[in-house]
Formats: structure tokens, sequence, C-alpha cells
């Protein structure tokens, strides 16, 4: 177990600068999620880490020990590809004892070992079987037994649920973080799904093109997005954007969209006048008797809840409520929204005011 | 129906074609080798003479000893091969300028006949004339005379041997190695492993059908080989590269003995099956077989 800082990496290919200046503080035995839009530069950050891609400045330390220099298998990590990367002629227990075979280990160790993740995995009857023999679920948790036999300081997961069907990638994601419970070893996993990074992080770090956007707690990014980029990003389905300004309606502050919709505003700093993004999470909407007269678009009903698209001037708006309405599409219904929901970013600079 | 009697009409030809240079050919030699015929000696016609014709391989000495050099010189060739060969497709796997260009080259042996690559190291090696027997001399101060060393003539075959079908293996390597997914390899690093470990734990094995093949055919090839060796040596100095194909040409051309040299052919045939069986049985059956 240790803890892990990438401080101010660079990562260039050529000329081409991909990674610019990435500062990460992970803490010892804290779950990171990477998360980002596809060529984010998550995974080739995850792949600094593990030593498969050179550092081109900046350094990263595992355990206090800058470990630019150190060669991928003397950095005591162990890491899980999205691909699982099980060696197909290697049975599930050798592929699992694979790591400890080449730290020539003794084989009852070996044998102990590889029994116990074995266990804790539910692959103990598949020990003789070879990769190609199991189902996509069980491979991937060949290699994740791979990764815990090992005991090292720092776990990395590329992606390691992308390959499953939807309803395994429930159940492996709660694994995963009842694993990290029990063994409380520092975590790095990287994800484009944001509903994975929000179940299992203690931390997320958001990234895009190259850069760290925010930092923090799941709830702390949900409640606080640093920018429009966030905002949007974290919360599924993602957050209303209007653009407009800021204008005095009888001495209090209001917003008006550019299709001249009228929301109310929390207390803000912002200026009358000032060119604004309006943003406000779908589930923040309620409906009403009486609110914001919009023009229902399209209802689907879910079971548990309701996500009304409407129409409010030109903007459309998405709306998620708990209770069953049954509001046809065309017709008039009001949508209520609470101020304190409501974020509001710069429209030039995209942060948060 | 129709389609499938379309299939046996597209495929006639080369079935008319095998059976008549392949299936035939392999019974008349098999028929051959029952009979005593040589069309020069005082009975010209074919006698039937039972097994005596595989009598006289069991007591053949000259046969046996052919026998010896031919495993020698195949052992010594194949590995070579298989070394040279696994070095350069490792080597060609990398970017460096010219690439292509010398990918082309190095497969040219390949597209010679074997008759003109031992004239060509005929050539090469004939002392007083030859460049190589020069090298040699200037290089290490040695006389290499093929026509009267035994050793320098045993070498010099395997030598030409290796110049003439390793790119045969690297070919057939690279692509085993380009088909490989780099994923593992990477696991295999941070898994701990070396250099050396990567290799005979991850990148043999999953090379290994590819390795097999590659030396069924190398082995097959090598078992049979006549024309460079007849053209370099001559088969000589004395038996010293007498392979078992050379002394099977012998007996049969020089010295017409063609029941003879069919009985040779077909127990060499033979011994090229079990040689072949055992290599499955004992490479890759194992791994097809294991508890699953």
């Amino acid at each position: 177990m240790a803890n892990v800082k990438i401080d101010n990496v660079i990562k260039r290919y050529g000329a081409v600068q991909v990674m610019h200046g990435v500062n990460v503080d992970i803490e010892h035995g804290e779950f990171v999620v990477l998360v980002g839009p596809s060529g984010c530069g998550k995974s080739t950050l995850l792949r600094m880490l593990a030593g498969l891609e050179e550092i081109s400045d900046g350094t990263i330390s595992i355990g206090d020990k800058v470990v630019n220099d150190v060669s991928p298998k003397d950095r005591d990590i162990a890491m899980v590809f999205q691909s699982y990367a099980l060696y197909p002629h290697k049975t599930v227990g050798e592929n699992m004892g694979f790591p400890l075979k080449m730290a020539k280990r003794p084989k009852a160790e070996i044998d102990e070992k590889v029994g116990r993740a074995a266990k804790i995995l539910d692959l103990a009857h598949l020990l003789d079987r070879f990769p190609k023999q199991l189902s996509g679920g069980q491979r991937q948790r060949v290699a994740m037994g791979r990764a815990i036999v090992r005991d090292p300081q720092v776990f990395l997961f590329d992606e390691p649920l992308s390959n499953l069907d939807a309803k395994l990638r429930v159940t492996m994601r709660v694994e995963i973080k009842e694993l990290h419970q029990r063994l409380k070893t520092t975590i790095v996993y990287v994800t484009h799904d944001q509903i994975e990074a929000m179940t299992m992080a203690d931390k997320i770090v958001v990234m895009r093109d190259g850069r760290v956007e925010q930092v923090g707690a799941p709830l702390h990014l949900y409640d606080y997005p640093s920018n429009v980029f966030v905002a949007g990003f974290i919360g599924s389905p993602s957050m209303n954007f209007l653009r407009g300004r800021i204008v005095s309606e009888g001495g209090a502050k209001q917003f008006a969209s550019e299709s001249g919709l009228r929301l109310p505003l929390p207390d803000t700093p912002a200026e009358v006048g000032a060119e604004v993004i309006y943003g406000i999470r779908p589930e923040h909407i309620g409906v009403g008797d009486a609110g914001i007269p919009v023009d229902v678009v399209v209802v689907e009903p879910t079971g548990s809840e309701t996500q009304i698209f409407a129409k409010a001037g030109g903007d459309v708006i998405d709306a998620i409520v708990k209770d069953r309405i049954s509001a046809a599409p065309g017709s008039q219904i009001h949508f209520v929204i609470d101020p304190a929901n409501v974020h509001l970013f710069d429209a030039q600079t995209e942060q948060r005011i | 129906m129709h389609s499938n009697r379309l299939g046996w009409l597209l495929l006639a030809p080369t079935m008319i074609i095998l059976f008549f240079f392949g299936v035939v050919p392999f019974f008349y030699v098999i028929w051959v080798s029952f009979h005593q015929w040589n069309p020069f000696a005082a009975n010209p016609n074919m006698v039937f003479n039972w097994a005596s014709n595989y009598r006289q391989v069991v007591f053949d000495a000259q046969l046996l000893a052919s026998l010896g050099v031919t495993f020698a010189f195949v052992f010594f060739a194949v590995v070579s091969e298989l070394i040279l060969g696994y070095l350069l497709a490792q080597a060609f796997m990398k970017d460096f300028p010219g690439k292509a260009f010398f990918r082309t080259i190095h497969t040219l042996p390949l597209i010679m006949a074997p008759i003109i690559v031992g004239s060509i190291w005929k050539l090469m090696t004939t002392p007083s004339i030859g460049i190589i027997p020069s090298l040699v001399q200037s290089w290490f101060g040695l006389d290499l005379n093929i026509g009267q060393s035994a050793a320098a003539a045993f070498i010099t075959t395997v030598v030409m041997d290796v110049w003439h079908w390793t790119p045969l293996v690297t070919l057939s390597l690279i692509a085993a190695l380009v088909s490989l997914p780099p994923d593992p390899f990477e696991q295999a690093q941070i898994d701990g492993a070396n250099k050396r470990q990567i290799f005979w734990h991850i990148t043999l094995p999953m090379i290994a059908p590819a390795v097999v093949a590659t030396v069924f055919i190398r082995l097959m090839d090598a078992l049979r080989t006549v024309d460079e060796v007849l053209m370099l040596t001559g088969g000589g100095p004395g038996s010293a590269t007498r392979y078992i194909g050379v002394h099977i040409f012998k007996e049969v051309f020089p010295r017409t003995n063609y029941g003879y040299g069919s009985a040779i052919s077909v127990v060499v045939l033979y011994m090229t099956i079990v040689i072949c069986w055992l290599l499955y049985v004992g490479l890759i059956a194992p791994r097809n077989t294991r508890k699953g």
C-alpha cells in the first residue's frame, strides 16, 4: 500500500503534446477514478503510472519514491487491462500464479495464495480451465485474481468492465468496491463511464484533452462542478444548459435565456447584464401547478421515474420526476425550479461563478 | 445436390492431377520396391523378389552411415535456422530505415532453385578460386577444402541449407509474431517478468503452433535434400555428406538399381512419418489434451 503522486506530468509524442502538466495526489488506500471522454489522456496517464509509457516531463512517485525510470516489473503494481490480457496458453491457476512464479516464490506459497484469491473471487472450481473456456465475467475475475495474489502497492484498472454486459457490469462494480474495502489497497481506476466513477470512487479526477478539469469526491463534483464540462459530464442524464444573461426584474436578479425564457436565480455575485450559462440538473426540476410554462415534446416513463423533454421558448429542457405523469405530447405543464439547485457559469470562460 | 456436384467438378482437375502425380507414383514405388529391377543387369526385367530389397536395407552399412550423417545434418540445419530465423524475425518486427528493402532481399534465397544454390556455393567454396576459402584463410588462417575435409564439407552443407531456408522460418515467425496481441506482453512486464522470462513463458508458447509447423516443413525438406548437396559435394569427400537423399539418388541413377532405391525411399518415407508423429505427440498433442 502506498500513496501516489503525479506531479506536473507532461506527455509528448514527437512534437505533439498530449498531456499538459497533470497533477494528482492519491492518498494511501484511496480509490481514485480517472474519468473523461475517450482521448482525454486517462489511459495514457494510467500507462505512465504502470511504466508502459514514458514520461516526457514531470515526475510520478509511488510510496514517496520517484519511479520515472523504474521499469514496470520493479514498480510493485498490478494492472487489470480492458482485454483482461490473460495468458491464453496458461490455465486459470497458472495465470493467477504467474506474478508469484516470476518472483520465484516457493510452490506451496503460490498454491496457497492462488487458492485464497480463487476463493475470494469464486474461481476455485475453475483453476484448471483455460481462459477460452471461461465467460467474460469469469475472465475478468481471473485478471483481478492475478492482480490480488501479488498484494501490490497499487492496483491499476484500465476500463475493466467495458467488455461486460450491463447486468454483469453492475455486479462486478459492487465486487470491485467490496474488494477494495477488504484489501484497503490504493486503486487507480480508469473509466469513461461516469456512473462507475460516481459509485466506486473516493475521489474522481475528471480529465479532458490531457488536462485535469476537476478533482474531488463524487458528490462534491456533483454539487459543485467547477466548469461546464464537469457539470455536463457528471450526472446522468446530463445537466440542462441555457445560454443567456442576467437581468433585473423589480429589483431582483433573474436569468433571461436567448430565447426569452425567464428563470429564477440563486444568490449570485454575477452582475446584471453579465453573459452566463444557466445549468440545472433534470432531477432538480419538478412539475407543479404554477411555474415555468412548457410544452411537452416527449414523455419517457421508466417505472421508477418519468423523463420529460419539454420546450420552453426555443430551448428544450429535460426533467426527471419521481411521479408518474401522463402528459400528452403538445400539452402544457409547469416546471418548478428551486434556485438553490441552479449552477451558473461564465459564458466566456465556462467557469463556475 | 446441385452445389455439391459443382464442388466436385471444381475439385476434379486438382484431384486428377494429384492422382496421377501423387497417388499413382506412390503405389508404383511400393510395387517396384518388391522387385529386382536393373535395366542394365543380366536380366533387365522386373523380377518379383518378395522383401529381399528390404532385407538388404537392414544390412546396408552404407545406408546406416548415411542415416547418421543425415540426422546430424537435419539437426544442425533446422536448429540453426530456427534460432537465426527467430532473431531475424524479431529484428524485422522493429522499425529501422530500409526495413522493407532488407526484408525483401533477405527472402531472395527462397526463390532460387536448389540446383542453382548448389552451383553458387560450389563456385564460392572451390579452393583457390572461391571467395569463402580465401576469406577463411585471411581471417582465421585455416585451409578450407570441402573436397578433402569431411568436417568442412559437412559444415558447408549445413551453412548452405541455413542460407537457403532461414528466410522461410523468418517469414512464418514474423507472421506469427505480428498476429500476437500486445496486452499479455505488457501484463507480463507488470507481473514482474524480465525479457528472458517473457520469451520462455509468453512469447514461445504463444508462437509454438507456428514454430512446430515450420519445424515440420523444414524437417521434411531437410530429410530429402538431394540436389544442392549433390551439386556442392557429390556426397563426398568419401561419404561425409552422403545424406539419405543423395544415397538414394546414387543407388537409383548411376547404378540403375531401381528396386533397391525404391525400397530405401519407402523406408525413409516411413521414418519421416514416424519422426513427425513423434514430434506431434511430444509437442502439440499435450497442449490439446490437457485437462480442460
